[in-house]
C-alpha cells in the first residue's frame, strides 16, 4: 500500500508501532480485529491490508474501467494473496528447513502471473494501467528477488514488469528513500 | 444473460456463492465436477493454460469467465447490489469480508486435518475470531455487518456459523448478537426454503465424512 500511495501521489503520514509497543496491548485493544495495518483516511478507520488496497484502488481510479475490469482485478488479487500467504508461511514457520523447497516449487506459481503478463501485453496485468493488483504483485516479487535474485530469470513478462514497474519515478524516488531501505521486509528479520 | 457455477458436489469453497444467488433470487446453472473428473486432469490443465491457478471454481457470466472464490463473490456483488451504498460501505465490507475469509481459512485447514487433535485447540480460540464480529453486530442497529442492507460478508459470515454450529452446536452460546443475526437471516424466504432443501441438506461440507 505504500508503493500504491507513492505511485498515485497521495501523501501519508506513517505511524511506526514498535512491538515492545504493540505487545503492551492498548492499541491492540482498539483494532477491530487485534490487528495492523490500520488506515485512516479522513474520520474513517480501516483495518485488513487487501480492503484497505481496494480502498485505495477505488480512490486512485486503480480498480479498472469497468466491472470486468474489476473483476479480473480482484481474481489477480486473490492470486497474488495465495502466494503471499505462501510466502510469508515459509518466512515465519518454515525457512531453514523449507526455503529451498519453496524456491524449488516458485515456477509452479509464477508461471500463472507470467501468463497473464504476457497474454495482457500491456505491462499491466488488468487493462493498460496500473490496478492494486499490479502493485500487489509487485511488492511481492520484489520480496522474492531478494530471496532468491534469479527467480524471476525463466519469466520474461515478469522481469520487465518489475524493472518498468521500478523505473516509474515516485516508485524509484520512494524505493530509493530512506524511508523504504530502513524497513525490513518481514517481522522476524528473515528474508 | 447465463451464469454458470462449476464445482465439486459439495458446499466447500462455493457455498457462499450458491447461498448469495437463491438468497436474490437469481437462476444459475451448474456444472458438477467430480474428484474423479478433477484427477482426470484434462479440465485443471484447460484453468491452468486459460489461465489460471488451477483451482475450482469457476464462474461464467455471459462471456466473462472468472476464478477465484473472492473474486467472483464480488463481481456478483457489484452485479446485484450487495456491496453497499457508497464507497465508505464498500471499503467496511471489505474489511469484515477479509476478517471472515481468515477464520474460514482456519476453519478449512482444521477440516483437511488427518485426524481430531486439532479440535479442542480449534475450538478454544474460536471466542477471540468471533468477538469482532459479536461486537459489531451488538450496535444499536446491528442488522447486518455494514450498512441496512445485506452484503457479500454478511453471506460469508452466515455459511460460517451454520457451519460452525455443525463442528461444535454450543459454539455461539456466549454470542446472543450472533445467534439473533444467524436467525434473522436464515428467516430471510429464499434461505429458509434452501437451507431447508434437499440440494443443500445433501450436499457434504467437505469431501469425505467428517464435518
Amino acid at each position: 500500500m505504500r508503493i500504491m500511495m507513492a505511485d498515485q501521489g497521495q501523501e501519508w503520514k506513517e505511524i511506526v508501532v514498535d512491538f515492545a509497543d504493540w505487545m503492551k496491548g492498548d492499541l491492540k485493544a482498539t483494532c477491530v480485529f487485534g490487528q495492523l495495518p490500520k488506515l485512516e483516511d479522513g474520520g474513517f478507520a480501516l483495518y485488513q491490508s487487501n480492503a484497505i488496497l481496494r480502498h485505495l484502488g477505488r480512490n486512485h481510479d486503480a480498480y479498472g474501467k469497468d466491472g470486468k475490469e474489476a473483476a479480473l482485478i480482484d481474481m489477480m488479487c486473490d492470486g497474488v494473496e495465495d502466494l503471499r500467504l505462501k510466502y510469508v508461511k515459509m518466512i515465519y514457520q518454515e525457512y531453514d528447513t523449507g526455503k529451498d523447497v519453496y524456491i524449488k516449487d516458485l515456477p509452479n506459481h509464477l508461471d500463472k502471473f507470467e501468463a497473464v503478463m504476457a497474454k495482457n501485453k500491456t505491462g499491466f496485468l488488468v487493462g493498460d494501467k496500473p490496478s492494486f493488483a499490479d502493485y500487489s504483485l509487485f511488492e511481492v516479487l520484489l520480496n522474492h528477488l531478494v530471496l532468491c535474485s534469479s527467480c524471476l530469470d525463466t519469466f520474461p513478462s515478469l522481469k520487465s514488469f518489475v524493472e518498468k514497474m521500478s523505473a516509474r519515478p515516485k516508485i524509484k524516488t520512494f524505493l530509493d528513500s530512506e524511508a523504504y531501505k530502513k524497513l525490513p521486509i518481514n517481522g522476524n528479520g528473515k528474508q | 444473460v447465463s451464469l454458470t457455477l462449476t464445482y465439486f458436489p459439495v458446499r466447500g469453497r462455493a457455498e457462499v456463492i450458491r447461498v448469495m444467488l437463491k438468497d436474490q433470487g437469481a437462476e444459475f446453472d451448474e456444472k458438477v465436477i467430480t474428484m474423479e473428473m478433477w484427477k482426470e486432469s484434462t479440465l485443471k490443465a484447460s484453468c491452468v493454460s486459460n489461465p489460471l491457478f488451477g483451482q475450482l471454481p469457476i464462474f461464467e457470466d455471459g462471456d466473462l469467465t472468472l476464478y477465484q472464490t473472492n473474486a467472483i463473490r464480488r463481481h456478483l456483488a457489484r452485479k446485484l447490489g450487495l456491496y453497499g451504498k457508497d464507497q465508505r460501505e464498500a471499503a467496511l465490507i471489505d474489511m469484515m469480508d477479509e476478517a471472515i475469509q481468515d477464520l474460514l481459512n482456519k476453519y478449512v485447514k482444521l477440516m483437511f486435518e488427518k485426524d481430531d487433535s486439532g479440535k479442542e485447540g480449534y475450538l478454544k480460540a474460536l471466542p477471540t475470531d468471533l468477538k469482532p464480529f459479536e461486537k459489531t453486530l451488538s450496535g444499536d442497529k446491528g442488522s447486518f455487518l455494514v450498512g441496512d442492507k445485506i452484503s457479500l460478508a454478511d453471506y460469508a459470515l452466515v455459511i460460517l456459523l451454520i457451519h460452525h454450529q455443525v463442528l461444535s452446536p454450543p459454539c455461539l452460546h456466549a454470542f446472543p448478537s450472533l445467534q439473533s443475526y444467524l436467525k434473522r437471516l436464515c428467516a430471510r424466504p429464499n434461505l429458509h426454503a434452501y437451507f431447508h432443501s434437499d440440494d443443500f441438506k445433501n450436499r457434504p461440507i467437505i469431501p469425505g465424512k467428517r464435518t
